[in-house]
């Protein structure tokens, strides 16, 4: 999915890292907003192994639990929840890269 | 057509009585304001605790430590039971239970705990910090003592009174949801009780009632011009992210609000009795109907708690917390039986009623099957609170 162009005036872009991939994002966007404009919909697993994605965009359903680096260790937060940010790490497995 | 039981509420409460009466032939009629385990028993901890709990321990509670551990001691084989007698499986834990000591002041509040727990007949003990570590290697190192019992545990509540419901429509209950009592008064030997059904209003008579509406049963009792000395408590419960098994045990602390246990998932589930805060309706007074608000203070106070006897958790994220009601009655011993002022009326609220719930639900069928209060719960009566109705001219 892409973002829509015309008669948008966006921040210019920053980096974000989804799964060790750089990606473009505007301050202002969600972090779930950025992975599906990046065409990234998958953003976990559940425990059968299925993919799970964005489904409420509201913070209620928790689909969109991606696993985000904080130091050392990473932490589970909802996407559609998380602002981006400069440097911002996003995995859609725990840990990973 | 007269009913024997009409049951009001859908908790654990109701359906585990709704289960126990239809099982003796009575073929109760349910009814539940919005679904089955919509209130407090879907949301609380299902800490199955049997110790004297904290808040027994603190000043002014004395005194009751032997009625409680009197009804844990039959509780814990009401439990032991309950996954055969229903025949289905209910994610009961029944592992043990740590009650935490973080200084000298909680050894020596947990050491005369234990003695008197022992005293009546409760086997507790003792553990030092190590002893605790042996069982739970991630407990914080200043840890210095615990008290362990083998049975405690924990239950699934997400799915207990919906197995006591369906158990009960096995056995000829009928159970009606999006069904709400709005009106209750005697006429002659028995009950009507005025309902709203999916919009319509219908009637309904009865011979006996059980008012199981958890902390609703004041309100409603105080509809009709009665006293039931139950109290609000809105609590909060957290839980975190997954982690790989470590805590097969319940843990809590003798000194601070703390409940914790892992779920068979892995997530870590944190409460303790933690206040949350009612919405207010337009005269001030307490929303039933709505969930309380979380306070955050009180997550942040309660997770450090958590945090503090076990610093893995740190590393932890919070993925959801939530707010549930409850009630208290005036002396935090559950009020269960016949009101004197209302014959044939039956209530049974207040306290942890889900530990306790099974049991007494079993006990509250058992006084309307034999019509005679079981001796074992004979402390628990509403008979206790009699004096609150003296004036009392029940409409
Ligand atoms: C956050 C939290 C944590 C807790 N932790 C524990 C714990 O770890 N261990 C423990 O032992 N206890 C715990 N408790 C207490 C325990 O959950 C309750 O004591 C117990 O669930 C009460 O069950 P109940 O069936 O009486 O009430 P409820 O489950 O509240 O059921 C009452 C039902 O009545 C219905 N109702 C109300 N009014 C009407 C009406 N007019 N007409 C028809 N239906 C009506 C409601 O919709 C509701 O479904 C906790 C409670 C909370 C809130
Ligand atoms: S999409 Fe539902 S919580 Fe984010």
């Amino acid at each position: 999915m892409s973002r829509v162009a015309d008669g948008v005036n966006r921040p210019a872009p920053i980096t974000i890292e989804i799964d060790g991939a750089a990606i473009p994002a505007h301050p202002g966007e969600t972090l779930a907003a950025a992975m599906i404009a990046a065409g990234v919909y998958r953003m976990r697993d559940d425990r059968s192994g299925a993919p799970r994605g964005m489904l409420c965009n509201m913070g209620t359903c928790s689909e969109c639990f991606v696993w985000i680096a904080d130091g050392q260790t990473w932490r589970r937060r909802r996407a559609c929840l998380t602002p981006v940010a400069g440097g911002l790490r996003a995995a859609t497995r725990e840990g990973q890269p | 057509m007269t009913h024997e039981v009409l049951i009001i509420g859908g908790g654990l409460l109701g359906c585990a009585a709704a289960w126990h009466l239809a099982r003796a032939g009575l073929a109760p009629r349910l009814i539940e304001a919005r679904g089955i385990n919509a209130g407090a028993s879907g949301q609380n901890a299902g800490s199955l605790h049997f110790q004297i709990e904290r808040r027994f321990l603190e000043p002014g509670a004395s005194g009751q430590g032997a009625q409680i551990v009197r009804l844990n001691t039959l509780a814990i084989e009401e439990w032991a039971g309950l996954e055969e007698e229903l025949s289905r499986p209910l994610d009961i834990h029944m592992h043990g239970g740590l009650m935490l000591a973080e200084n000298e002041a909680d050894l020596a509040l947990l050491a005369s705990k234990v003695a008197r727990e022992n005293e009546l007949g409760l086997p507790t003990q003792l553990l030092s910090g190590t002893e605790a570590r042996g069982l739970v290697p991630r407990l914080a190192p200043h840890i210095c003592g615990a008290a362990w019992l083998a049975r405690e545990g924990h239950a699934n509540p997400r799915i207990l009174a919906d197995a006591f419901a369906d158990a009960a429509r096995s056995e000829g209950a009928v159970i009606e949801t999006q069904s709400r009592l709005l009106d209750l008064r005697r006429d002659g030997e028995s009950w009507q009780a005025t309902i709203e059904h999916s919009g319509r209003i219908v009637t309904a008579r009865a011979r006996h009632v059980i008012l199981a509406t958890g902390h609703w049963a004041a309100r409603v009792a105080a509809r009709m011009g009665l006293n039931i000395p139950l109290y609000l408590a809105p609590l909060m419960m957290s839980v975190t992210d997954r982690t790989a098994p470590f805590l097969p045990y319940l843990i809590q602390h003798v000194g601070k609000r703390l409940s914790m246990k892992q779920t068979d998932d892995g997530n870590m589930v944190i409460g303790g009795g933690w206040a949350s805060a009612p919405q207010k309706m337009a005269d001030g007074l307490p929303d039933l109907d709505a969930p309380p608000y979380l306070v955050p203070d009180n997550l942040r106070a309660n997770l450090e708690v958590a945090a503090g006897v076990m610093p893995c958790l740190r590393a932890r994220s919070l993925i959801r917390s939530w707010t549930g009601m409850t009630c208290v009655s005036a002396d935090q011993l559950p009020i269960v039986g016949e009101v004197p002022a209302a014959p044939g009326l039956f209530v049974a609220a207040g306290g942890s009623m889900f530990t306790l719930g099974p049991l007494l639900a079993r006990m509250l069928a058992r006084s309307i099957i034999e019509r005679a209060m079981p001796e074992e719960i004979a402390l628990f009566s509403a008979a206790r609170f009699a004096h609150l109705n003296a004036f009392a001219v029940p409409s």
